[in-house]
């Protein structure tokens, strides 16, 4: 069966438009609203939901995110229940489902149970920030996605030498992830001024679709990365566009964001 | 060096840091075998900090206990008063070579940031420590004390607010900033290749005891035991007498205030093996792998995590795990004063604490050796509140009516 990403990402190309990964933390701001919030990612016109299991120690997270994955906890979330959240959105919004985990969260479920799961919650692909290619001969963490066939999407930063550039395009499925700066996550007015030449960099040592995330936030970055990349990604700017909004009126606040990123 | 020790250990870090470890290795690998570094290492160390530091016999406790002959590796004479400046001096050195302008570090009890900001002073880095905000209300004076050595020194004040997120606040920071900045890990924790580094800057420690116990004892010590926050001045000590198997190497935990959840750090009892902060060992962490609340006494010793060599020294037998209570080592704190005339740190009177217990159960002819990481001058408030000293709290009550 073709991946539902793959799928997407040719249907992006034939259309020839930029692509929009909408990032959610499962549970945040409570386990009853991710999926209503989802949902209106998608009405908004997101192509693709990155869906975060939150982590107590989330090294590459900025203050934004570590504080959704704060409150996501304090309201109790599981993995178990995060993937419960995944699997709703995987058979009801009709767009591919990525799931962003540290490893923590994978080793401690089982690597190899956790891929099943995920996979059969209807997840397309996993992104693991800290699972780095040297640690596979201990972990076996690729070789479970391809057991559950499911993505494993690799993440690359500017820093990234051509050499681990490679290595890490060579394992890749779906698209890769690359941050468009080096630093964490969080919301940013700028892109990186070396941003085009890196993701040049990409495209010399790979044909795999490129999601660009870290920093994005409006529109006109999202447009600027047109010719540059496939997919962007916005995390950071909507759980803002959220704690702005406050109780009540979220999923509208958060439609006509994405909207907004899409159409202006 | 390959970063792993057993199951334990490796490199579990996002891409984006995995060039900047790379090239830490390098210089590390580069600078170990090159004999100028280590004679400035050396040199330092003895002109700067203090080493080598004295071998103590504790000769009232001895006789009072009934048991072991008890020496004490007394680190807290270090400058800036424990262990910490060993390893500090040795990464200072190398982040030198690496031609970086800024330290970075976390600190849990203070003594690692306040022998990071001692370096940085002395070697011209800008220097930033990161500390939670718990760990500030209880071991205010050295942030007093980091800030006058030109430290600027931020509160943490995400998560459990202690060590774990300091390390973590600090891993952003030099996420942020690879360029210019050098991350000066406190312990013998993180991502490859610190935990090497660390033990093998800490290892003069054990190089320096176990010298010095075989000139007053004329044989090596039964026993040897530190205690273990991340495992640096464990790992310092432990790393002159590994391979002398008759020698048992004793770790000592924060048994805190009870074997109930958030009430301790016994990683080893209470925790199970996870990945967080880089490297695999043992967390104390639920069933999804979220880190846990604990509790110490001591700051340096409050943390979720424990060094990877550790957890695999244990796995295979060479080292074994015990631990003392807040209120076992406050004991120990009084007991080294009134008999030895010497102030612990709260987390090395863990390490007494233990001795205090099995010395009696040992041969008089036995030589027990404790690592005094550092000296107590640090916890005073602690101290003073936990023995509810009513002449320093009512000097406090005046000092806040003079401001
Ligand atoms: C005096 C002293 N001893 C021990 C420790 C614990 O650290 P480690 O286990 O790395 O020696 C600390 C940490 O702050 C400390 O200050």
């Amino acid at each position: 069966m073709a991946s539902a990403i793959d799928e997407r990402c040719r249907a992006l190309r034939r259309e020839g438009r930029m692509g929009l990964m909408t990032h959610i933390v499962a549970g945040y701001p409570s386990p009853r609203k991710t999926v209503p919030i989802a949902r209106a990612m998608v009405r908004g016109g997101a192509d693709f939901l990155e869906v975060q299991i939150p982590f107590s120690d989330p090294l590459a997270d900025g203050p934004t995110i570590m504080g959704a994955c704060e409150r996501a906890l304090a309201n109790g979330m599981t993995t178990k229940k995060a993937l419960a959240i995944a699997s709703e959105l995987s058979s009801g919004t009709g767009v591919p489902i990525v799931l962003m985990a540290y490893y923590n969260t994978v080793f401690r479920h089982g690597t190899a149970r956790f891929c099943a799961d995920a996979k059969a919650a209807g997840v397309g692909g996993l992104i693991v920030p800290d699972m780095p290619l040297e640690e596979e001969a201990s972990e076996h963490f690729m070789r479970s996605c391809k057991a559950s066939d499911i993505y494993n999407i690799r993440v690359v930063s500017p820093a990234s030498t051509d050499l681990r550039l490679r290595k890490n395009a060579r394992g890749a499925q779906g698209f890769m992830y690359c941050t468009a700066r080096q630093g964490i996550t969080g919301a940013r007015r700028e892109l990186d001024p070396n941003l085009s030449s890196y993701l040049r960099r990409i495209k010399r040592v790979s044909s795999i679709p490129i999601a660009v995330g870290f920093g994005i936030s409006s529109r006109a970055q999202v447009q600027a990365l047109s010719g540059h990349a496939e997919i962007a990604v916005v995390g950071s700017a909507i759980i803002q566009v959220i704690e702005r909004q406050g109780r009540g009126g979220e999923e509208r606040a958060v439609e006509r964001f994405v909207m907004g990123l899409r159409r202006g | 060096m390959n970063g792993h020790f057993g199951e334990f250990g490796g490199r579990y870090v996002p891409e984006m840091l995995i060039p900047a470890l790379e090239e830490l290795e390098r210089t590390y690998s580069s600078a170990r075998s090159d004999p100028d570094f280590r004679k400035e290492f050396t040199h330092q160390l003895k002109s700067f900090a203090g080493r080598p530091t004295p071998l103590t016999f504790a000769a009232n406790l001895t006789k009072r206990l009934g048991g072991a002959r008890i020496y004490l590796k007394n680190e807290g004479l270090n400058h800036t008063g424990a262990h910490k400046i060993t390893h500090c001096i040795g990464h200072a050195l190398i982040a030198k070579r690496m031609g970086k302008r800024r330290l970075i570090a976390e600190t849990g009890a203070g003594q690692h940031g306040l022998a990071t900001a001692a370096v940085a002073a002395r070697f011209g880095f800008s220097c930033r420590v990161y500390m939670g905000a718990v760990d500030i209300e209880r071991q205010r004076p050295n942030v007093f004390w980091m800030e006058r050595l030109g430290a600027e020194v931020i509160p943490v004040r995400f998560g459990s607010a202690t060590l774990k997120d300091a390390v973590n606040a600090a891993i952003k920071d030099w996420i942020e900033n690879v360029g210019d900045s050098y991350y000066l890990l406190g312990s013998a924790v993180g991502p490859h290749p610190y935990p090497t580094m660390t033990r093998d800057f800490q290892s003069v420690v054990g190089r320096e005891a176990r010298r010095q116990i075989l000139e007053a004892e004329g044989k090596l010590p039964e026993r040897v035991a530190a205690c273990v926050g991340g495992g640096s001045n464990a790992m310092g000590i432990f790393s002159g007498f590994i391979r002398d198997s008759g020698v048992k190497l004793v770790g000592v935990e924060a048994g805190g205030t009870g074997t109930a959840d958030g009430r301790n750090a016994l990683r080893f009892r209470s925790g199970t093996v996870g990945v967080a902060e880089g490297y695999k060992s043992y967390f104390i962490q639920n069933r999804d792998g979220q880190l846990s609340r604990t509790h110490s006494i001591a700051a340096g010793l409050d943390y979720a995590g424990v060094g990877p060599e550790l957890a695999y020294l244990r796995s295979r037998g060479r080292v074994e795990f015990a631990s003392a209570t807040d209120s076992e080592a406050l004991s120990a704190f009084t007991a080294l004063s009134r008999h030895e005339g010497i102030f612990p740190a709260l987390e090395s009177a863990h390490a007494l604490a233990y001795a205090m217990k099995v010395a009696p159960r040992m041969r008089k002819s036995d030589a027990l050796l404790v690592n005094l990481s550092g000296r107590g001058d640090k916890d005073l408030f602690i101290v003073a509140r936990a023995l509810k000293d009513a002449g320093f709290s009512s000097f406090l009550r005046a000092e806040g009516r003079r401001r």
